[in-house]
């Protein structure tokens, strides 16, 4: 059947099987990846969205019932390459390991904060307990949304990012850039010449098998595992 | 696989229309939080999908005179947060908040939990206690009410006919003498199916500092959920202390007990019924909060 | 050196975080490729039979039906889904891509092919099996008696092995005391499902894109079964949502693989959450009895244990995992004399296999809940009793003779018990009403990979780009835990330059280096100091270089911020990139090395947890209020990522001492089959968990380092069960305490139930 859908404030207009799941729409037509499945039965919340601003299970509901409202994925959550300030807090705080729980948890938090900006620990748990993670227990999320909120009680986790630390990074300074360049010039004329250079040249990769010198163990041959 | 249809009706008429074409194999969705997992199963499909989504007048609560009216598709959610809940029913706020997570307190319906007729449904507890009636229309244009208990026969069983939707559910608003209270016991904290579900309802004459109108019900034991009505006799008139808790969580056991006989599960829900009886009482705040005695 | 670290032991997001937050990295169950076929599995329904008959044509017939496969036309050659290279030992061939056997329910029994995944959904549920029912053995002790039914031909004992070293002192006047501890089948829960893709090649080869844990061992096990040379399988690992040992096997990695061999087109086999519980691999179900003797003061003179571990229906990986079972005491306990027994028993219940640990927090929950009876007679406290017990460092392991290294378990034990404030928590009354709290301790020891059975070793190159960046080429397995991150930390850390600068891919059999792959707690002290070397070379090359240019001698240099620095010249340096811009003819080739990295050593990871708990007498259930796990990871690489994953870790643990089971009733069936009545920990129920980590230099990883991910969760449930029973005054010993036997512990003790759902 005709499906008029809304998602991240595009409009499609897609064909689906009347029994598809508003979950198997975005992942397999819409191509929006983001939305996971991890049980399809309404208990991981790995596959939450926002449907008018509320979050849903996206696995228990059908695509049909998501006409004619705003459907918000976790693709739409970064507004013109920026991402949203629950995104940069998920990302200094640690709160992605393997990441699968995620956009589900993303977007139960950005629910939570839409409704209740400034939300205790306990409205955050609450929040949150429709979305299981096995990687994290927890901590690092609930902290990184208390950030996003505005409490900073916790320090980030995680530090400065790359912008920073390169910034500090060392540039050659003028005189030395000089002599260096000198040298090169030099050395490479040689090299055009087929004078090799002095230094070993890269070793073959490949791993050589095992070299007689090689440590060995005291023998055990059940260890491994 | 056959291929469903999806009607999307938007007023009652529609409904009603719908609802006269339907066969048995026709299923009506609201949140979908169960019936979707359901249709998944490969040969469990509808002929005919009944999309609810569309009937917005379906979703209230409403003071009708002495009467709360709670609209079929009103979801967990509004009813957790709704004032008149609150003040009228407050067993029936407690029991959605504790319905499974955010995400299916969202989308899930009160009407759907009781069409669903599982024995742990929450709001199935607290609408017994509340002597709740279901309204509901068919095929013909037929409106008609009958209590709870009529609809709910047993585990997934109902007395609704496949061209019967429900559309309302009604019943006394409780007074400001009256308090109630739904507890519930679960595997886990938050987003656990009841093991075993309480709602207390009571008025309390603060003159003679007695309790009277008590209403017991306990759900996920037995078929559905049930009032345990000798218990509610046996606490009528008593004074709201520690002796009538203890009188109350001791009935609980009695009716646990009495209704799942020789069950596997029995010598666990009966200590637990002692734990469930002290949450709910304690909710209610009459006497300071006291806990069972132990040997 | 440590002082003066820069970027080892700050914290860092795992590599692929920005495409994590935004939803846009792919990951094994959203890959597609153009004219991809769906896979979906048919498994037994019975627990032990024949298949007589399968008839699939009407779900042949289906629109979008490819084919059906079967034992009927199918290779029926056996494999072994643990087999990590060609020459292993213990790996047992019991297995057949599709089974006429069938052994358990969830058994393979078919495979349909179809255009779509709804189409594969509605055609499998038309396929009709027959089966033949056989008698079934669901438990250890049915298996063990029987003589006549057989799960495999071969016996009923998949494995039976005895440890006995040392000498047994004298006995007299010592205290003997016995325990029993079981601990459950459960699900490892990945949030991903399982999920393999395939595609056969019109030449012979083909493509395998796997969300396991070893690509070399995947290989293995596809190429042997189908008679295919090694360098026409490529198989690529691409993202993942979790493992915890329970992709580590090849379980449909050659199905899917056959599937894309016979259909020659791509194709995807995705499970489904209850398929991930009942038919890939469950951490098995183990019962271990212990008998000590020790003297009146506490300290261990004998220690014998006997243990017996269901395998489930085929033997995989359960014969080494129970071995594995008798080499915990001895890395965390001096013992003068110690002996156990261990067996893996095959029944027609779900395969059991590698978990999270792998066998160490079994054989933890059983020492520590032990370890706590022992304190318990002696009326000695549980912390003292340890600390008369536990090894010192460079003691050596009386079991496996290897040093156990620089073990700081002492440590994290005496400072753990400070930071939670263990004395005054324990002397506090458990109080008599509903609530009752309880503190307990536990510690767990594991190990730094291999070494000891096999020549233990990795294998990558790293080398500078033309603009002074730098990538590492290894076989790395990102299954969450930040090992990607860890690496561009180590080197970074040796070359001085931020790890952003580095870039490092996921495994690739034709084109990444031999490496085993992420587990046995390998990754960060073997893969990890094969990084370091390998940066120490690059750096050495990167000094030559810098030498020449700057005509100063290497020993004036030194690296930093991305720079070669002249010592005591603050003014002299040059940054990589002037290195890579001006000289990339003549000295960019050559920034580059690979090397072979054999370990030398596998020292013992060691955690001390501390639990309290509040348990509700009225319902049984029980909360866990605080939590703190001292970690002895030699050093921190990635602080943030170890607390994390002790965090993780530490939940998993709790599931495991009170929640999560996967049972079989009569017939067989697993009544739990999801989320809805497996229940992992949520936030609800978590409290913070404080990480106490002990740091310092004394093995041979880099800076220090040590494995942190499994050990992490291994003391968690003995912490959690110890904390129950201090506070009831109860033994409880069998895994998990599920609010039914806390119940009927307090209530009627001879009759604990065995664990059910509601
Ligand atoms: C993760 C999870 C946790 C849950 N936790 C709880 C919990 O804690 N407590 C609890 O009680 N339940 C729980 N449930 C069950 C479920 O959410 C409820 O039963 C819910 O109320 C069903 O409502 P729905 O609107 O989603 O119904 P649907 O799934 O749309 O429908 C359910 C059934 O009712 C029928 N139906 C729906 N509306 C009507 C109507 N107006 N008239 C007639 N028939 C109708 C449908 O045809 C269908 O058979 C949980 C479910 C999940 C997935
Ligand atoms: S996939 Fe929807 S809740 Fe798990
Ligand atoms: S990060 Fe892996 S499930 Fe949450």
């Amino acid at each position: 059947m005709q499906l008029l859908l809304t998602v991240n404030g595009m409009q499609y207009e897609v064909e689906a099987r009347p029994t598809a799941r508003l979950l198997d729409v975005l992942r397999d037509q819409l191509g929006l990846i983001g939305t996971k499945e991890g049980c399809g039965e309404g208990e991981c919340g790995a596959c939450t969205v926002l449907v008018d601003g509320r979050a849903v299970n996206s696995c228990v509901m059908l695509a049909v019932q998501a006409r004619g409202k705003d459907v918000l994925t976790v693709e739409g959550l970064a507004q013109d390459g920026e991402l949203d300030v629950l995104q940069q807090k998920f990302v200094e705080y640690g709160a992605v390991q393997c990441g699968y729980c995620t956009p589900g948890m993303l977007m139960s938090a950005k629910a939570l904060l839409m409704a209740n900006p400034v939300p205790s620990e306990q409205d955050i748990r609450i929040a949150l307990a429709g979305n299981l993670c096995r990687c994290t227990g927890y901590s690092a999320i609930v902290a990184a949304v208390k950030a996003a909120s505005g409490h900073d009680a916790t320090p980030a986790m995680v530090l400065p990012g790359e912008a920073e630390e390169l910034a500090a990074e060392v540039s050659t300074d003028p005189e030395t850039l000089a002599i260096v360049q000198e040298v090169v010039e030099a050395a490479e004329a040689e090299l055009i010449q087929g004078t090799p250079p002095a230094p070993e040249a890269f070793p073959s990769p490949g791993a050589p098998a095992m070299p007689p010198g090689a440590p060995t163990a005291p023998a055990d041959p059940e260890e491994g595992e | 696989m056959g291929v469903t249809d999806v009607v999307t009706p938007v007023r009652l008429e529609d409904l009603v229309a719908a609802l006269a074409a339907a066969t048995p194999q026709t299923r009506l969705l609201a949140g979908g939080t169960d019936l979707v997992r359901s249709i998944r199963t490969p040969g469990s499909e509808p002929d005919t999908i009944i999309d609810l989504t569309g009937l917005a007048e379906f979703a209230y609560v409403r003071l009708d005179g002495g009467t709360l009216r709670v609209g079929a598709t009103t979801t967990f959610t509004a009813l957790q947060w709704d004032p008149l809940v609150r003040e009228h029913a407050l067993c029936l706020g407690l029991a959605a908040a504790q319905v499974g997570s955010v995400q299916i307190r969202n989308a899930g319906t009160i009407g759907g939990n009781i069409a669903n007729a599982s024995p742990c449904a929450d709001g199935a507890t607290a609408l017994t206690a509340l002597g709740a009636e279901v309204t509901t229309i068919d095929g013909a244009g037929t409106a008609r009410t009958r209590p709870l208990g009529e609809i709910l026969l047993g585990p997934s069983r109902t007395s609704l006919a496949h061209d019967e939707a429900i559309t309302e559910f009604s019943f006394p608003a409780l007074g400001p003498e009256h308090r109630s209270a739904f507890a519930k016991i679960g595997s886990r904290t938050a987003v656990s199916v009841a093991r075993l579900s309480a709602a207390l309802v009571v008025r309390f004459d603060a003159a003679a500092g007695t309790l009277d109108d008590v209403r017991v019900s306990l759900g996920a034991v037995g078929g559905a959920a049930f009032r345990a009505s000798r218990l509610e006799e046996s606490l009528t008139r008593l004074p709201a202390d520690e002796a009538t808790a203890q009188l109350f969580a001791e009935g609980c056991v009695a009716a646990v007990q009495e209704s799942i006989p020789g069950r596997y599960s029995l010598p666990y829900k009966q200590h637990a019924a002692v734990g469930l009886a002290y949450d709910a009482w304690n909710m209610l705040a009459l006497s300071p909060p006291c806990e069972p005695a132990w040997a | 050196m440590t002082e003066d670290l820069q970027y080892v032991g700050g914290s860092y997001p795992v590599h692929d975080v920005a495409q994590k937050v935004t939803g846009e990295l792919v990951y094994g169950s959203d890959f597609s490729l153009p004219g991809m076929l769906h896979a979906k599995l048919i498994l037994s329904t019975v627990p032990h039979g024949m298949v007589k008959r399968i008839d699939a044509s009407r779900a042949e017939a289906l629109p979008g039906v490819v084919k059906v496969f079967s034992h009927e036309n199918s290779p029926m050659d056996r494999f072994c889904r643990a087999r990590i290279h060609p020459g292993q030992d213990l790996a047992e061939h019991d297995e057949t891509l599709f089974s006429e056997r069938v052994r358990f329910v969830g058994d393979r029994v078919a495979a349909v092919v179809a255009t779509s995944r709804a189409a594969a959904e509605a055609a499998a549920a038309l396929v009709e099996v027959e089966y033949e029912e056989l008698p079934a053995l669901l438990t250890v002790d049915e298996a063990l008696a029987s003589t006549d039914v057989l799960v495999h031909s071969t016996g009923n004992v998949a494995y039976e092995s005895e440890i006995d070293k040392g000498e047994r002192p004298d006995l007299g006047g010592a205290v003997i005391v016995s325990s029993s501890t079981s601990t459950p089948r459960v699900h490892h829960a990945a949030l991903e499902p399982h999920v393999c893709i395939a595609q056969g090649h019109s030449t012979g080869g083909m493509t395998v894109w796997t969300t396991s844990q070893g690509v070399y061992a995947a290989r293995t096990v596809i190429a042997e079964l189908l008679d295919m040379e090694y360098h026409r399988v490529r198989v690529i690992k691409v993202p993942m949502g979790g493992s915890f040992g329970g992709k580590t096997e090849y379980i449909i990695e050659p199905v899917c693989a056959f599937l894309a061999h016979a259909t020659r087109r791509p194709v995807k086999l995705l499970l489904d959450r209850e398929e991930c519980m009942i038919a890939t691999m469950v951490r098995p179900a183990t019962w271990t009895t212990i008998r000590t003797a020790c003297t009146p003061e506490g300290v261990l003179l004998d220690f014998e244990a006997a243990t017996t571990l269901d395998s489930g229906a085929y033997a995989s990986s359960t014969p080494d995992y129970s071995i594995h079972m008798c080499k915990k005491v001895t890395k965390l306990y001096r013992v003068p004399h110690y002996q156990h027994q261990s067996r893996a028993v095959l029944t027609n219940t779900p395969v059991g296999g590698a978990c999270r640990g792998w066998g160490a927090p079994e054989m933890a929950a059983a020492t520590e809940i032990h370890m706590d009876r022992v304190a318990a007679a002696l009326r000695l406290d549980p912390v003292e009793l340890r600390l008369k017990n536990m090894v010192e460092p460079f003691d050596t392991d009386l079991v496996t003779g290897l040093p156990l290294g620089d073990a700081r378990v002492r440590e994290c034990l005496e400072r753990g018990a400070v930071a939670f404030d263990w004395a005054a928590r324990r002397a506090r009354p458990a109080g008599r009403g509903r609530l009752r709290r309880g503190v307990g301790v536990a510690a767990g020891a594991h190990k730094n990979g291999m070494f000891g059975a096999f020549p233990e070793a990795s294998n990558m190159s790293l080398k500078m780009n033309e603009d002074g960046t730098f990538e590492l080429n290894a076989s790395l397995h990102e299954v969450g835990c930040g090992i990607v991150t860890t690496m561009k930390v180590i080197v970074a850390e040796v070359l001085g330059v931020h790890p952003d600068r580095i870039a490092a891919g996921e495994a690739d059999t034709a084109t990444t280096p031999f490496d085993y792959g992420t587990y046995g707690s390998r990754v960060t002290y073997v893969v990890g100091e094969c990084a370091r070397v390998t940066a120490e070379k690059v750096k050495a090359r990167l000094l030559e270089a810098a030498a020449e240019l700057l005509k100063e001698p290497v020993v004036h240099l030194f690296t930093r911020d991305g720079a070669v620095h002249v010592k005591n010249d603050a003014e002299r340096a040059v940054a990589y990139r002037d290195i890579a811009r001006l000289s990339e003819m003549r000295h960019v080739p050559s920034i580059a090395a690979s090397t072979t990295y054999y370990a030398v050593s596998n020292p013992a990871s060691y955690s001390v947890q501390f639990a309290e708990v509040e348990v509700d007498c009225a319902t049984g259930l029980v909360a866990v209020n605080d939590f703190l796990a001292v970690a002895d990871v030699g050093r921190a690489i990635n602080r943030g990522m170890v607390e994390a994953q002790y965090q993780g870790a530490v939940q998993m643990g709790i599931g495991y001492a009170l929640y999560e089971h996967l049972d079989v009733d009569e017939q067989g069936r697993s009544g739990i089959d999801g989320f809805k009545n497996y229940h992992i920990v949520n936030a609800p129920d978590m409290p913070d968990i404080q990480v106490l980590l002990v740091e310092h230099e004394g093995d041979d990883g880099p800076f220090g380092a040590k494995s942190v991910g499994e050990i992490a969760t291994v003391p968690t449930a003995g912490a959690v069960v110890n904390a129950v029973n201090n506070a009831l005054g109860t033994e409880l010993s069998d895994l998990p305490l599920v609010p039914e036997r806390i119940i009927a512990a307090l209530h009627a003790p001879e009759e604990v139930p065995a664990c059910s759902s509601c």
